[in-house]
């Protein structure tokens, strides 16, 4: 479904993602973790093509990113981005958030759309803030909004750029079970988290990224049990000793 | 000091007051209309990656507003006619304060859509959306917002340079006083009646500049992301 072959890409002369080679398949769940900068963020953003590689392929959904003959807008209509910091538009309602995409980009008639956007808005708990602004809503629950505003797309693929970095410790759960049950239904899935008990939960696979490369990458059992580096090893004591 | 002011020769003017009035407020209203246009164009020029659209807009906007209005109006009005073009004096003076204001007006708006949040354009991206369509859906309605307060004050430096014309014998309210003035050697009572009737102007656009701002705090407001 996403798939880099030796993917290179430098900001200036900083060479943050060096030689990434990773395969996901359909329905298939993976965790991206690694410290601060060490190129995260930028390899999940490729995938829609909000940063642009140097050289190597990347496929998705069996469309060449950054070719000439794709259509990325076509694409990225496929492709939901949930954001760190949620990104609500804020001059539109949380279900004029959910359907605006949907009305413009698929061209869904307003009244389907707004059906199910109410349905999406419901199952990520916010069946009472159709009519509210971003504004009015806890960090939390913009980030419910943004997720439901990602899935009323219908998309085959799902992008998660640290989407509980910014909220508050006791919103960051109601975020997750929402991730936990898109998970569940199927949805292939890219998530940059440090939310380890999700990655437990959900995720097939696990992703080490250090200064711009993939170290190591396995079931989530055996690279918390057993990491095989001494970078991952000390990433993981340093996130897992609270 | 007052048994020399004469009201009444005032009074006798004031046809005329008004007929300045009125040519003023349409001339004024035309003139910003075509600036607005002006600065539309200008300012997509200038947000585009492209050098060959960008630096002409920049260049124009730098000669704008490196050099005095009035020598702006003064090319048009002599130094057209020499290049063979000749303009009603009417059409020259709202073509000056269209291209003058409009230079201004761009960078207003191009401050406007750079206020918004490099967050929102992506979301725009990530859903699929066209450029037209991040534009006309997410940044315009937002950027529109911040822009309508500093556009209102262009307004009224726009009103106050019309007086400008009066100098290529455009009739408007300086002129009227002008004619007052002279005809009946009464400056303090010309320039004064004119004076009173910009305020007016003046108070007639800060009502709207209100209006809009009470209509603006009553939407919701660009959440802190």
């Amino acid at each position: 479904m996403i798939e880099f072959r030796g993917v290179n890409k430098w900001f200036g002369a900083l060479h943050v993602l060096k030689d990434i080679t990773l395969s996901i398949e359909p329905r298939e769940v993976v965790v991206i973790c690694g410290p601060s900068g060490s190129g995260k963020s930028t390899l999940i953003r490729c995938v829609n093509g909000l940063e642009t590689t140097k050289d190597g392929d990347l496929i998705v959904d069996g469309q060449r990113v950054g070719d000439p003959a794709t259509n990325m807008t076509d694409l990225r209509a496929e492709i939901g981005f949930v954001f760190q910091s949620f990104n609500l538009y804020p001059h539109k309602t949380a279900l004029e958030n959910v359907t605006l995409a949907p009305i413009h980009v698929r061209k869904i008639a307003r009244s389907t759309a707004e059906a199910a956007g109410r349905e999406l808005l419901a199952r990520v708990g916010l069946a009472d803030k159709f009519n509210a602004y971003p504004s009015e809503l806890s960090g939390g629950q913009q980030q419910r909004v943004a997720i439901a505003r990602c899935l009323c797309m219908r998309p085959k693929i799902m992008l998660f750029d640290e989407p509980t970095s910014a909220l508050d410790p006791e919103m960051i759960s109601e975020v997750l079970d929402v991730m936990v049950s898109v998970a569940e239904e199927g949805m292939t899935m890219m998530v940059v988290t440090h939310e380890m008990g999700f990655a437990r939960k959900v995720a097939q696979r696990v992703v080490f990224m250090d200064a711009g490369g993939i170290v190591e990458s396995g079931t989530p059992e055996d690279f918390f049990s057993h990491p095989k580096t001494d970078r991952s090893r000390a990433f993981l004591s340093k996130i897992l000793r609270h | 000091m007052l048994e020399n002011f004469s009201f009444r020769t005032i009074a006798e003017y004031l046809p005329l007051f008004g007929h300045g009035f009125l040519a003023t407020l349409w001339l004024s209203v035309v003139s910003f209309a075509g600036a607005l246009a002006v600065g539309i164009v200008l300012c997509a020029m200038n947000l585009q990656r492209s050098r060959l659209s960008k630096v002409p807009a920049k260049i124009y906007i730098d000669a704008i507003r490196a050099t005095p209005l009035l020598a702006q109006l003064y090319f048009l009005y002599f130094g057209l006619p020499r290049l063979g073009i000749v303009l009603p004096e009417l059409v020259v003076g709202i073509l000056a304060l269209s291209l003058n204001s409009g230079a201004y007006i761009a960078e207003i708006i191009r401050a406007g859509i750079l206020s918004i949040a490099r967050g929102q354009v992506e979301a725009g991206i990530a859903s699929g959306m066209t450029y037209m369509q991040r534009m006309r859906l997410v940044v315009l309605p937002q950027a529109f917002r911040v822009t309508i307060p500093p556009l209102l004050g262009q307004a009224i430096v726009l009103v106050k340079d019309s007086a400008l014309l009066s100098l290529i014998s455009v009739s408007e309210l300086t002129r009227a006083g002008q004619l007052l003035a002279s005809d009946r050697f009464m400056p303090a009572e010309g320039f004064i009646t004119t004076a009173a009737c910009y305020l007016i102007l003046y108070y007639g656009l800060k009502g709207l500049a209100a209006l809009s701002g009470r209509w603006l705090g009553s939407q919701p407001m660009r959440s802190r992301t």
